[in-house]
């Protein structure tokens, strides 16, 4: 009998607790679900043997990881509430005799408990999900299915020493307060008497403010550097902004509308605003971070999301051609020579030996150089590049010169210039707006029309930097003057003749073709002593994996992170809202013996549950919104360009937050009203 | 007139676990004129708060019925019962239940803005009444910065407050230090006199001993009952100990 007082003790507590204890409870074994999950897919050796796996198990390592200590932070925090709730109860059993080391006896065996349903629940469920994480892998990765079930013991290990770890840190914490505490503290613990918050008009006001600015920022940015650059200060500011709003700001606005009578004054403020004003004080932080994790949570989804899904854009504007053979030479008059009659005979020969035809022909000669682009003139020295400063980033150009006669030919034009015209082409969005434009020291071309396409060629997808395309009349004499003129401060332009084809064959095959004109051309040899004629074979069948796995890895933890954190959001709302629940009891009590109706009680719950729960919700919504333009520019870094995708994977992702959100809203408000009213029910 | 008129009144509570009974109201019988201060009292278990929680509408009787101004209680509807307290009843309580996220002012109020009362009519009801109760200049305060006779006077403005037919008060002095319950005492009596009717709980002889008329309970029952006549408050303080002292010791009906 005596040696199970102790396990009894502590099994009641959290059977008579269990409006705090279930929601906990399910918390840990979610999480050591999840890094169960996360742990058996980065050892999985199903994964590994597929081509592109190993990328996306470091990925995966890196999450769990994350995951890890998330957990450690989210579990303490939670805890914190249980214990807080806890301590009157803690306290009683010490006026009633019991000493620190007895009831250090009772938690050490609900901690026992807790931690032995948490770990085999959630090790069971991760095991069973963990095969479905694989075949979801597996089929991002486009490798074939197994269905051999296997447990790692090192991922199970990992698991149940991480949490084991965290188990007995949390109780530590909690020996920790409970050694700190008086008895009489303990059982007063939960009233103390507050103050009526102030309302701190000036920080309300430079959050406002601040807020203000950050979405300026966002909204006027134009080009994708610049963007990639401010985007940390916009994040930074809108993170302060949020905290000051939901601090100082919420507390503000109640006292404004406290302050018009004619509004206060009605059943339906009255009761909520006034306690609006405590609520808000208690939990402006909570509210903000939760407003915060929310933005950073639908942020990430819906990037990496659209990523997943734009793989493919991504993969055509790198590699604009299924194999694409792109040659550097030394010399303008090599661009013209039969060398490269030699390699289009190549190329349409190895394709025909594998029964394929090269289509879409892609077929054009290009000078490329790095410029920075001032007052209408491209700079082109190496010294001024090298030492330009971090803001002047946006002027810094890939500068690429095409005849006009290949530009014609691709794109189906038939565009005229004279001597000293040109047209341009920018990407990245970025805007060239002079209306002339000189390389070095030339004579400055007229810029006859801006044109809206060319062909990619895959550098412009590699580099943050935008690019500029140059079609000009005379190509030879431009390139030739610029060669020379850079041979004297080292040579920075590259000649480049690009020459690409489509292939309507499977990725096995493409290889193959690739693999086979890569030797060909070896054998070819056709760089001399001192004229050089390199040419680089690149195929998007053998990237494509490779692409896949890091999108698909980052989209898989995207969306596994990003359940685990609106978890938490939620999980931490609804504590907040139940131990709120608690102190607001005897208030629901008095109003209800001065003359408020059940129904009345009822509606002034729902609209504060509601404001508390929906304004970090709405708030990041906004935020969201005021975070597109940057988001998109950001976006069109990784060559993804695709704005009506982006459009609708955020919105999507913001219309699933919302439906799990409400689902715990229902799940909390109906909670809080029981608390609110059963006890009173008890007391008469 | 008759306010209230509680007739055979039977409350029996039924224990979670078990299924034992307890009688805590057997018999109760009792009238309440208009302008009447009555004091109720009894010993701790003799089924006082019960029987204040029918009279105030928050619980059901087993039997009997309660009748306030002619209409029994037990016949209004559910919903309609919290407007029914709200404008025919008053209440002040031990822990004077202020609400401490409310002003003082606000706390009065309350009961006023949930009968849906415009602000401007609000102000007028309270200033003679917070002129009466001395708390005129504290209005502004908060629950946590006043003293426990000043809570107790804001708890007897919100009761006052609604113009109610009858104010019932649970052992009003019970937190309160010698010197407020004399003043909330004479602040009964003052009220009372003015034509305010009043229905008190208590154990204190020294609080009955201001009313007009004691009953005594005792086992769920009304036991016996003292009117003040010409008596001083000293007087009927003897009285009432006196009756205190033959229930303790013995005089037991049966």
């Amino acid at each position: 009998m005596k040696k199970w007082f102790y396990p009894k003790l502590a099994w009641t507590g959290i059977r008579k607790n269990k409006k705090l204890y279930t929601p906990y409870i399910l918390t840990c074994v979610g999480m050591v679900m999840m890094f169960y999950i996360l742990s058996f897919l980065s050892a999985s050796e199903i994964l590994k043997s597929i081509a592109g796996g190993e990328t996306m198990q470091s990925i995966l390592g890196l999450g769990s990881g994350v995951i890890g200590v998330f957990s450690l932070i989210f579990l303490f925090y939670t805890n914190s509430f249980l214990i807080r709730r806890r301590k009157k109860e803690f306290g009683l059993y010490n006026i009633l005799g019991m000493g620190k080391w007895n009831l250090a006896r009772v938690l050490l065996w609900e901690s026992l408990a807790i931690a032995a349903i948490a770990l085999s629940a959630g090790l069971i469920a991760g095991i069973v999900l963990s095969k479905f994480a694989e075949l979801g892998m597996v089929n991002i990765l486009q490798g074939s299915v197994t269905f051999s079930m296997t447990i790692p013991p090192e991922a199970i290990l990992q698991t149940l020493v991480l949490f084991a770890v965290i188990f007995v840190l949390i109780l530590l914490n909690t020996l920790r307060q409970i050694h700190l505490a008086n008895p009489i503290g303990l059982l007063r613990s939960e009233n103390t008497g507050d103050k009526p918050p102030k309302a701190n008009w000036l920080l309300a006001l430079a959050g406002a403010v601040i807020l203000g600015l950050a979405y300026y920022v966002a909204v006027s940015i134009e080009d994708p550097v610049s963007a990639l650059i401010w985007f940390f200060a916009a994040v930074i500011m809108v993170i302060v902004a949020t905290y000051l709003l939901f601090i100082a700001g919420s507390v503000a606005v109640c006292r404004i509308l406290q302050r018009k009578k004619k509004y206060y004054y009605k059943t339906n403020h009255f009761v909520s605003v006034s306690s609006m004003v405590y609520r808000m004080k208690r939990n402006g932080a909570g509210l903000a971070s939760i407003c915060i994790l929310c933005t950073m949570v639908l942020v990430m989804a819906s990037a990496t999301v659209c990523l997943y899904v734009g793989t493919e854009d991504s993969l055509r504007a790198r590699y604009p051609r299924n194999i694409s053979l792109d040659t550097r030479v030394s010399d303008p008059a090599l661009l013209d020579s039969e060398k490269i009659i030699a390699v289009r005979s190549l190329s349409a020969k190895t394709a025909s030996a594998n029964g394929q035809e090269p289509t879409n022909i892609l077929d054009y000669r290009v000078a490329g150089f790095p410029g920075y682009v001032q007052d209408g003139r491209i700079e082109t020295n190496d010294s001024i590049l090298n030492s330009f400063q971090l803001f002047a980033y946006s002027q810094v150009w890939q500068i690429f010169i095409v005849p006009l006669d290949d530009y014609n030919r691709l794109m189906g034009q038939n565009e005229t210039l004279a001597p000293g015209e040109a047209l341009l082409f920018t990407t990245k969005m970025e805007k060239y707006t002079k209306d002339t434009i000189a390389i070095g020291d030339q004579a400055p071309f007229k810029v006859k029309k801006i044109v809206s396409d060319f062909s990619d060629n895959g550098a412009n997808a590699m580099q943050l930097i935008p690019s500029m395309y140059l079609f000009v009349p005379n190509f030879t004499e431009t390139v030739s003057s610029l060669i020379e003129t850079n041979d004297q401060e080292g040579n920075l332009t590259d000649l480049h003749w690009y020459y690409g084809f489509d292939l309507s064959c499977s990725d096995e095959t493409q290889i193959r073709i690739q693999k086979q004109l890569e030797q060909a051309l070896d054998q070819l040899s056709l760089s001399t002593e001192d004229t050089i004629f390199a040419t680089q074979c690149e195929g998007v069948a053998q990237a494509r994996s490779r692409t896949y796995s890091l999108y698909g890895g980052l989209f898989f933890l995207g969306i596994l992170l990003g359940i685990v954190f609106i978890f938490a959001a939620v999980l931490i709302m609804y504590y907040k809202q139940i131990s709120e629940g608690y102190e607001d009891q005897f208030r629901f009590e008095i109003m209800q013996k001065v003359g408020m109706t059940k129904k009345e009680i009822r509606k002034s719950i729902n609209s504060q549950i509601l404001t508390v729960f929906f304004l970090p919700l709405l708030t990041a919504g906004i935020h969201l919104v005021f975070a597109f333009p940057l988001i998109h520019k950001l976006l069109a870094l990784f060559s993804l360009t695709n704005i009506k995708l982006l459009i609708l994977v955020t919105v999507i992702c913001y219309l699933i937050f919302a439906l799990f959100y409400v689902l715990v809203y229902r799940i909390t408000s109906r909670a809080y009203y029981s608390i609110v009213s059963g006890a009173k029910e008890e007391a008469v | 007139m008759r306010i209230l008129e509680v007739n055979g009144l039977k409350k029996v509570y039924t224990t979670r676990f078990g299924g034992n009974k307890v009688e805590a109201l057997r018999h109760v019988s009792f009238s309440v004129e208009e302008g009447e201060y009555v004091a109720i009292m009894g010993e701790s278990g003799s089924g006082k708060t019960t029987l204040l929680n029918i009279l105030a509408a928050l619980d059901k009787p087993t039997g009997g019925t309660v009748l306030l101004d002619g209409k029994d209680l037990s016949k209004i509807k559910e919903s309609g019962l919290a407007a029914f307290r709200r404008d025919h009843l008053g209440f002040v309580f031990q822990d004077f239940n202020l609400l401490d996220t409310f002003s003082l002012e606000d706390n009065i109020y309350l009961p006023l803005v949930l009968a849906g009362k415009p602000f401007a009519e609000m102000k007028q009801r309270l200033a003679p009444i917070a002129e009466q109760l001395g708390i005129s200049d504290i209005l502004r305060k908060y629950p946590y910065e006043v003293s426990g006779g000043q809570k107790q006077r804001t708890a007897v403005a919100r009761a006052l407050v609604t113009n109610p037919r009858l104010i019932l008060a649970d052992e009003p002095t019970g937190a309160l230090d010698s010197k407020a319950t004399d003043e909330l005492l004479q602040l009964f009596s003052e009220i009372n006199r003015v034509g305010q009717t009043l229905l008190m709980v208590t154990h204190s002889v020294k609080a009955a001993s201001h009313a007009g008329r004691v009953l005594f309970i005792k086992d769920g029952e009304v036991f016996h009952q003292l009117y003040r006549g010409n008596s001083t408050n000293e007087e009927l303080y003897q009285k009432i100990s006196d009756t205190l002292t033959m229930l303790a010791t013995g005089g037991d009906k049966r």
